[in-house]
């Protein structure tokens, strides 16, 4: 990863008649980061999206992907973007190869040069034996593969992942992230991540959280944890009365008792004060969950954890 | 050029691997041939026979040439338009399953997907007419053919002309569609109602003047009346030379919509190629007028 930005995004706007879509949103994004893009529905994510991709048009601001202007050169961007939507948005009565070779043409990429590139790919993610195979016939897995696939069949730069993981089942979900991670790996690959699991979004380099359409938290994942949340200190076999009693925030959780504290510091204190108390215990930080809503005041409704 | 040939290439696939799809465009053909061996062949031959001066015999070959080729030209001038219909439903699907999404991701111009879903909407109507065409020939060859080779060009022509205003229109329609409930909805109407309305399941004579009047505004009254002046004009040339009187002829053309009326103005075969032609065009051009005004709306978020 370097310090190049590859996205840049300053004061954009966007209404839907009454409706107040994106304001003043602006961020960057680093070449070769996986960035994570957070949000409840509603908050602006697919509204920024859909206009970095070229699909709606912007009321103010100014939206630069790879040195291009979204005004001036709409091509360039497109050329620039893969984008691996939610659900499948391939063709599901048409093979693996057919679908590869429809997408690509959109692109000029026809005849020995796509049969070269879809060899590479179906290489990389290992869809060699699936050509023939009719899309709708595949599994989950199988599918998101030949998704990855289609976003990347013209070798963009930027890949953007819309909540690629909503729905799938947890091994699908470590395939897809693995696939992801030997992409970004192997081919240099910038991750545009939007996604309700928070666990995904502690793994990014940097994350942008929305709500109302404003960017509400920015930073990386350890930025936004010291900065939103406590630290928690897990006791094992404690007594609730005596542990209330140091004057912290105390809750039974998994078997524990969990005492809230302020940062790490005071967490050291307090055990070094209290031995006695601590026999068998564990310091954590909090997590992206609780970045979240306490920034934003809502959970995001994910799943279960990776 | 290859993004145009690839995406034609795609879209006529696709229809033609969705079993569910090309089922549902042969529903009208096939509703159609239910009709005739139900009802429909009696009537035409009721018809036929009650234009008829008294005392007058009429070979069977006559007569089932007259009544195949009724059945045929209905047959024919509904798969056009409601075939394009159903080929046409793809480009809502793409809109529904998010494919479209997927295709406007990439640098192709709006344009570019536009005249490829017309293009394989064409060529996939004109494949499974050309097939019904092709049986009602053989069809015709069994119960009697009395058609010459220019006929036969003829109605290859007026396959070529209907297909492209069934494709133009549904194009058209299907640009607001936006929904699977939507996609059955028109579906629905068109298999059922547009056979009514062009004259194909029953001749446009036995209606109302009203009615009759207000589908003459209709533009595929002129396509059905068109393929049915070629399917059956060989016959009635064998009718004239068998001696019939002109005016018996005649008859049987106006029963049968060969011949048209624009309140009570009689509409030549060239006019009725000149209001295809004419509409086709037009409509090709409302379709990429629609088109340029419905790209900025969306890209602005209005619709």
């Amino acid at each position: 990863m370097n310090s190049e930005k590859i996205i840049e995004i300053n004061n954009l706007n966007k209404s839907f008649k009454d409706v107040h879509a994106v304001r003043d949103l602006s961020f960057s994004v680093r070449r070769g980061e996986l960035f994570a893009f957070l949000g409840v529905n509603g908050a602006g994510k697919s509204t920024t999206i859909s206009i970095m991709c070229g699909k709606l048009t912007k009321d103010g601001g100014t939206v630069i992907i790879n040195g291009a202007d979204a005004d001036g050169a709409p091509a360039k961007i497109k050329n620039s973007l893969g984008v691996v939507f939610q659900s499948c948005a391939l063709d599901k009565y048409l093979s693996v190869y057919d679908n590869l070779q429809s997408r690509a043409a959109l692109y000029g990429i026809t005849g020995d040069k796509f049969k070269a590139r879809y060899k590479e790919l179906s290489e990389l993610l290992h869809f060699t034996d699936l050509s023939k195979r009719t899309l709708g016939k595949l599994s989950g897995g199988q599918r998101r593969r030949i998704d990855i696939a289609r976003a990347l069949v013209h070798k963009p730069e930027i890949l953007i992942l819309d909540e690629p993981t909503t729905g799938l089942d947890p091994q699908t979900r470590k395939l897809l992230w693995r696939v992801v991670s030997d992409l970004r790996e192997q081919e240099g690959l910038t991750v545009f991540l939007t996604t309700h699991y928070m666990e995904e979004a502690a793994d990014a380099d940097y994350v942008v959280i929305l709500d109302g359409g404003r960017k509400v938290a920015e930073g990386t994942p350890l930025e936004l944890k010291n900065a939103y949340t406590h630290d928690y200190i897990n006791v094992y076999g404690g007594d609730m009365g005596e542990l209330s009693a140091l004057g912290y925030p105390c809750r039974e959780a998994g078997g524990a008792i969990r005492i809230s504290v302020p940062d790490t510091a005071h967490a050291a204190a307090l055990i070094s004060e209290h031995r006695e108390l601590f026999t068998d215990f564990e310091i954590f930080k909090g997590n992206m969950d609780d970045v979240f809503l306490t920034v934003t005041g809502k959970e995001l409704s994910g799943g279960e954890g990776l | 050029m290859s993004t145009f040939f690839y995406m034609t290439k795609r879209n006529i696939k696709l229809f033609l691997k969705d079993r569910g799809m090309v089922f549902t465009s042969l529903v009208t053909p096939l509703i159609l041939l239910l009709l005739f061996a139900t009802f429909l062949g009696n009537v035409y031959r009721d018809t036929f026979k009650s234009n008829l001066p008294e005392g007058f015999e009429v070979s069977d070959k006559i007569i089932s040439g007259l009544v195949g080729g009724e059945l045929c030209s209905s047959l024919i001038a509904v798969s056009c338009v409601t075939v394009a219909f159903c080929a046409n439903f793809l480009m809502v699907q793409d809109k529904v399953n998010g494919a479209r999404d997927d295709l406007m991701t990439s640098p192709v111009k709006q344009s570019t997907l536009s005249l490829a879903y017309y293009v394989a909407t064409v060529v996939s109507t004109l494949v499974i007419c050309l097939i019904a065409t092709a049986l009602c020939f053989v069809y015709l060859a069994c119960v009697g053919w009395f058609l010459s080779f220019a006929d036969v060009m003829l109605i290859l022509s007026d396959v070529v002309i209907l297909t492209l205003f069934g494709t133009v229109l549904s194009s058209i329609i299907n640009t607001f569609l936006s929904s699977q409930g939507q996609i059955t909805a028109v579906g629905t109407i068109m298999s059922a109602g547009y056979g009514f309305i062009c004259g194909a399941y029953m001749p446009l004579s036995q209606f109302g003047a009203a009615v009759r009047n207000t589908v003459m505004f209709l533009p595929g009254t002129y396509g059905t009346s068109l393929v049915r002046n070629h399917m059956m004009g060989g016959v009635f040339g064998e009718m004239t030379a068998k001696g019939f009187p002109d005016g018996v002829v005649e008859g049987i053309k106006d029963s049968v919509d060969c011949n048209l009326y624009f309140f009570d103005k009689g509409v030549s075969v060239g006019v009725m190629y000149a209001v295809m032609l004419v509409t086709v065009g037009l409509l090709i051009g409302a379709y990429v007028a629609i088109n340029f005004i419905k790209g900025k709306k969306k890209k602005s978020g209005r619709i």
